[in-house]
């Protein structure tokens, strides 16, 4: 089971937390690349101001994909239908969405059954826990504030080992 | 065992067949079929380019000319495949000049690959030969229609 990448975006349509695994996941060097890139322009190369920009392009296609294929869906299908998930011939894209709009997407490899069970949990277990319930946290996430603290960020580590063995 | 519809997108993502099956699916007006078909094939060349490990491709060899062609389809990221939701699943075939075709099933369906192959050679042999057909417009065969009947019925 290879995991790629975990998003979760906010109701404003923005991405509070992003996570990457090198295809292989070595679980100790987690590369956490937030999107610091303010103005500096890289023109070539795997420099990491165009590793971080390359990501925020990459978070803003997610969403827009995942909104469309939501509003799609419920064309479609009415308006009890929700989106799953989506696969391609190399990875497979899973969605779930909470009650308050949040989104959150998981990107594995393409053998994985529906992840939106796990998805929820992390929502319910990890992010209401560590995020919601923390006193210090403000109310909205701009810029992922207060969603990368050191609790949830060992939660899901250990979650997704727990659950998704590699 | 239900199939809903099937649409099939020319390469310049503009719906050039629609067919409805099995009710199913919310009737749409044909604007907003033309609208979801649009918005697919968009979407369809995103999830191409967010692939996460994108197939390597072979060694170039040391031919200039085979440097300067294009990637060869084995190497290159698919795109969307198959789309899941908690009533339909799509099945997206594309097929090596562009056309896709869509088939909205049940969640369960098997041998769904199967079926779209078999509806590719229909098209192939109705369609395509059709000498008063012009590609990229809407399709008009009756006995591609007739064959699509016969196929799905027999399968139902």
């Amino acid at each position: 089971m290879v995991l790629y990448s975990f998003y979760i975006f906010d109701r404003h349509t923005e991405c509070i937390y992003s996570r990457r695994w090198t295809p292989a996941r070595p679980s100790s060097s987690s590369s956490k690349a937030r999107p610091e890139s303010g103005g500096s322009i890289a023109s070539n190369g795997d420099n990491p101001a165009h590793a971080a920009r390359k990501h925020a392009d990459d978070e803003k296609l997610i969403f827009g994909l995942v909104f469309s294929l939501r509003n799609m869906v419920q064309k479609l299908g009415g308006e009890d239908d929700t989106f799953l998930s989506y696969r391609t011939g190399e990875y497979k894209l899973h969605y779930y969405e909470t009650p308050t709009r949040m989104k959150f997407v998981m990107l594995t490899d393409t053998k994985q059954n529906n992840l939106r069970p796990y998805l929820h949990q992390i929502w319910a277990n990890l992010y209401v826990e560590y995020v919601v319930k923390n006193p210090l946290a403000p109310v909205e996430h701009p810029g992922g504030i207060g969603v990368a603290n050191e609790m949830f960020e060992r939660g899901l580590e250990s979650f997704i080992v727990a659950v998704l063995p590699a | 065992m239900v199939v809903f519809a099937l649409f099939i997108i020319s390469k310049s993502g503009g719906l050039i067949y629609n067919r409805e099956f099995h009710s199913g699916l919310v009737k749409l007006s044909s604007n907003d079929l033309l609208m979801v078909a649009g918005s697919f094939h968009g979407m369809h060349a995103i999830t191409k380019q967010l692939c996460p490990n994108p197939p390597s491709a072979p060694v170039p060899s040391s031919n200039l000319s085979a440097n300067l062609a294009p990637a060869p389809w084995l190497a290159r990221p698919s795109g969307l495949e198959v789309l899941e939701t908690s009533q339909f699943r799509i099945q997206c075939f594309q097929t090596l000049t562009g056309v896709k075709f869509l088939l909205f099933t049940e969640p369960q369906q098997p041998n769904v690959d199967s079926m779209i192959k078999k509806i590719y050679e229909l098209y192939a042999d109705f369609v395509m030969k059709n000498p008063f057909y012009t590609v990229e417009m809407p399709i008009r065969c009756e006995k591609f229609d007739r064959g699509l009947d016969g196929f799905v019925k027999v399968r139902g």
